[in-house]
């Protein structure tokens, strides 16, 4: 049964609610590994789903639910041991929050029906809230009071454009069931003028929680805030399902020939995004906020190229995919120097590459591959992007996309380079222990791998979703 | 004769029908014009609590909702329980573990509030008309009260200081946006599970809220949002 990838986890969150601390840990390692092999089950076709007027494993969902699942699995593995080494005040309530989380980001991945989709999205807002005040201080309540209420107010404006795009079945007359497969059937025969109100509602609404300027005023807060788990899990995973509800909306957009307003759209908010992130990444002095501004700017990346489609499409997917595994491996790595030096400001780190030196390697790798160089996956998806915006003619946007990716590359670098090689900062107090320090590497190996060799059955799944809304691997 | 007397008494039920329709509608208002002028927050807790019933019983009463099955009912009937009871209750309790009564000195004040809750209504008009919808129900008043609810809702968690109030904004965008489903949307889309998970979402978001409300009360003796700004570039 299909529905167990996100039954499994909330049933064993809410029950881990009331475990004691230890046996939690081992039931979040349990539950990752468990989820990954579901996950695999569903993507060789040995799932069927059982209730399917609201869930289908669409291949956007499903790329996306696997790399969540990946990211979980070497994060439960950073968890256990993070558990022991850091102060947290309520560990059954971290457990079994991280456990609803992979859920409902689960559900939101199967979602096919408009509402369903709402229902999950929101549910990610309301289960993650707690992982951000874990510890407790006055900076992260008020991160989770701005996460809470921004958020909310976001996907409550994307439950009017839900609504928005019914009344246009309902005035077009049509008789179908509400899910976004039998939609994308009788895209064209749906009234135009209310799929564009309802396009625009959804993007705010949604763009809100996947961190698309300008409604992104959450994002430096919470992702900063949070324990450096949950930060990966939010900047890895959560900002992915958001984009799912965008994404598929606007492949509804395509299919009714409204294409070129819902792309127009996305590109500006694309290009936006990645002006904000680009100026506040400058001269930014805690690191964990750089990372969360990196976030915005890859959001804004992937809008960006799925507004411009064709091959800069297929760059977006991969884009979508390597950016997770790098950032939460950053993340990781951040939440390694936090322990180390108990510090988020990056004044107050220094020599890195002495006192943490396999910590050292982790960031620097990762910091490399955000910034878009070789060997790493974002590469070639800029790449690709790049090109797929100078053959559709948008030379403006091409070159802001360049400008902007230096800009992010000159910020990130002085940051880096002062926390590896610079001199601020005593000496840190933990030493790395294996269980920490080996997730991020197996997060950043995995972006490599993929760049060699992709799976043919994800690479397939990749060509599906982007060739409905005329995404293509040739020029 | 007889049938006539019948279809004439059918034709009243329905006016009357019509007539508690609108009632409702006008009490929704009043309940949005009343939240914008008020300053005690118990009172704004109440103006929600007959807020919600009012908003949940409005698609019982509405005619082409009227072939409604028994888990229609129910589910209504649950609605009202939430929206009227679990949902005020539980900002109740919030309000009594905090030591704060009353909104001082918002953003934007008492009556300039109340003067933009009327004009909220004329703006909800003017797009009633203009959009000269043809939508399924076909009463204008219901999409001009769920505009008005949506926009005012918006207006309040902008122009308070308290984390109560904006908290109520949220429950009234939430409301108006509920209407505006109810306004435009045929009975078939209406599956009873998903509206129920709505609702499961909306329960849980203010528990969540509450909390961390509690959590802002423990930490500065106040729930002014105005507090909260240490986060900055």
């Amino acid at each position: 049964m299909l529905e167990l990838i996100f039954i499994v986890p909330m049933l064993t969150g809410l029950a881990a609610l009331f475990f004691p601390a230890n046996l939690g840990r081992g039931v979040l390692l349990v539950c990752g590994v468990l989820h990954f092999q579901l996950c695999i089950m569903a993507w060789l076709g040995k799932l069927s789903i059982y209730a399917d007027h609201y869930f289908y494993p669409a291949p956007s969902g499903m790329l996306v639910l696997l790399v969540t699942s990946f990211i979980f699995l070497c994060i439960s593995f950073y968890t256990v041991c993070y558990m022991q080494e850091s102060e947290i005040e309520n560990k059954p309530v971290f457990i079994g929050c991280m456990l609803l989380f992979l859920g409902t980001m689960s559900m939101v991945c199967l979602a096919d029906h408009p509402i369903v989709l709402w229902i999950a999205i929101e549910a990610t807002t309301l289960v993650s809230a707690p992982l951000i005040f874990l510890h407790r201080s006055n900076e992260s309540l008020e991160a989770t009071w701005k996460y809470v209420m921004i958020c909310s107010v976001g996907i409550a404006l994307a439950l009017l454009g839900c609504f928005f795009i019914t009344l246009s079945i309902d005035i077009a007359a049509v008789d179908v069931s509400l899910t976004f497969s039998s939609l994308n059937k009788v895209a064209t025969q749906l009234d135009p003028v209310w799929l564009k109100v309802g396009f625009i509602f959804v993007v705010i609404g949604f763009g809100t929680k996947m961190g698309l300027a300008p409604m992104h005023t959450w994002l430096p807060d919470a992702h900063s805030q949070a324990p450096s788990p949950a930060s990966a899990l939010l900047s890895g995973a959560l900002l992915n399902c958001a984009f799912i509800g965008v994404y598929k909306v606007h492949t509804l957009m395509y299919l009714a020939g409204l294409g070129t307003f819902s792309s127009n759209l996305l590109i500006t908010f694309g290009l936006f995004s990645m002006l904000v992130a680009g100026i506040f990444i400058l001269r930014q002095p805690d690191y964990k906020r750089m990372l969360a501004y990196s976030s915005i700017k890859n959001m804004g990346i992937i809008a960006f190229g799925v507004g411009i489609g064709g091959f800069a499409l297929y760059g977006a997917i991969l884009h979508m995919i390597h950016h997770s595994l790098l950032k939460s491996s950053l993340f990781l790595s951040a939440g390694n120097i936090l322990l180390g030096y108990n510090s988020k400001r990056v004044d107050h780190i220094g020599n890195l590459v002495t006192f943490l030196p396999r910590t050292f390697v982790s960031l620097f790798a990762g910091f490399i591959g955000i910034c878009g160089l070789p060997p790493f996956g974002l590469f070639i998806s800029e790449l690709f992007i790049l090109i797929g915006a100078m053959q559709a003619g948008h030379h403006w946007a091409a070159a802001l996309f360049v400008f902007n990716l230096l800009l992010v590359i000159a910020g990130a670098t002085q940051i880096i380079s002062s926390m590896s090689f610079g001199d601020g900062g005593e000496r840190p107090l933990e030493s790395e222990h294996l269980l920490r320090v080996l997730p991020p590497y197996a997060l950043l190996l995995a972006s490599v791998v993929l760049c060699i060799w992709m799976p043919e059955i994800v690479y397939t799944a990749i060509i599906n979703t982007i060739s409905i809304i005329g995404g293509a691997i040739h020029g | 004769m007889h049938s006539g007397l019948l279809r004439r008494n059918s034709i009243h039920g329905v006016s009357a029908m019509n007539n508690l329709n609108d009632i409702i509608m006008v009490l929704i208002l009043l309940s949005v014009l009343l939240s914008l002028a008020s300053s005690r927050l118990a009172a704004l807790v109440r103006i929600m609590a007959l807020q919600g019933v009012m908003v949940s019983l409005l698609p019982l009463l509405l005619e082409h909702h009227a072939a409604m099955g028994s888990g229609g009912l129910i589910f209504f009937q649950v609605m009202i329980i939430i929206k009227g009871v679990l949902i005020p209750g539980l900002l109740f309790y919030a309000l009594k573990r905090i030591a704060i009564h009353r909104e001082i000195e918002p953003i934007i004040g008492y009556h300039a509030s109340l003067f933009a809750g009327l004009l909220i209504i004329l703006l909800a008009v003017f797009i009633t008309d203009k959009l000269q919808l043809s939508v399924p129900v076909g009463n204008s008043l219901l999409f001009t009260t769920a505009v008005t609810t949506c926009f005012s809702g918006f207006f309040l968690m902008m122009s308070r200081r308290k984390a109560l109030t904006q908290v109520i904004g949220y429950l009234m965008l939430e409301n108006g946006i509920y209407l505006v489903g109810t306004a435009l949307t045929k009975h078939s889309h209406t599956v009873y599970v998903l509206e129920f998970g709505v609702l499961l979402d909306l329960l849980v978001g203010v528990m969540i809220m509450g909390i961390i409300l509690h959590n802002i009360n423990h930490a500065y003796d106040d729930i002014d949002t105005d507090l909260l700004n240490r986060l900055k570039d």
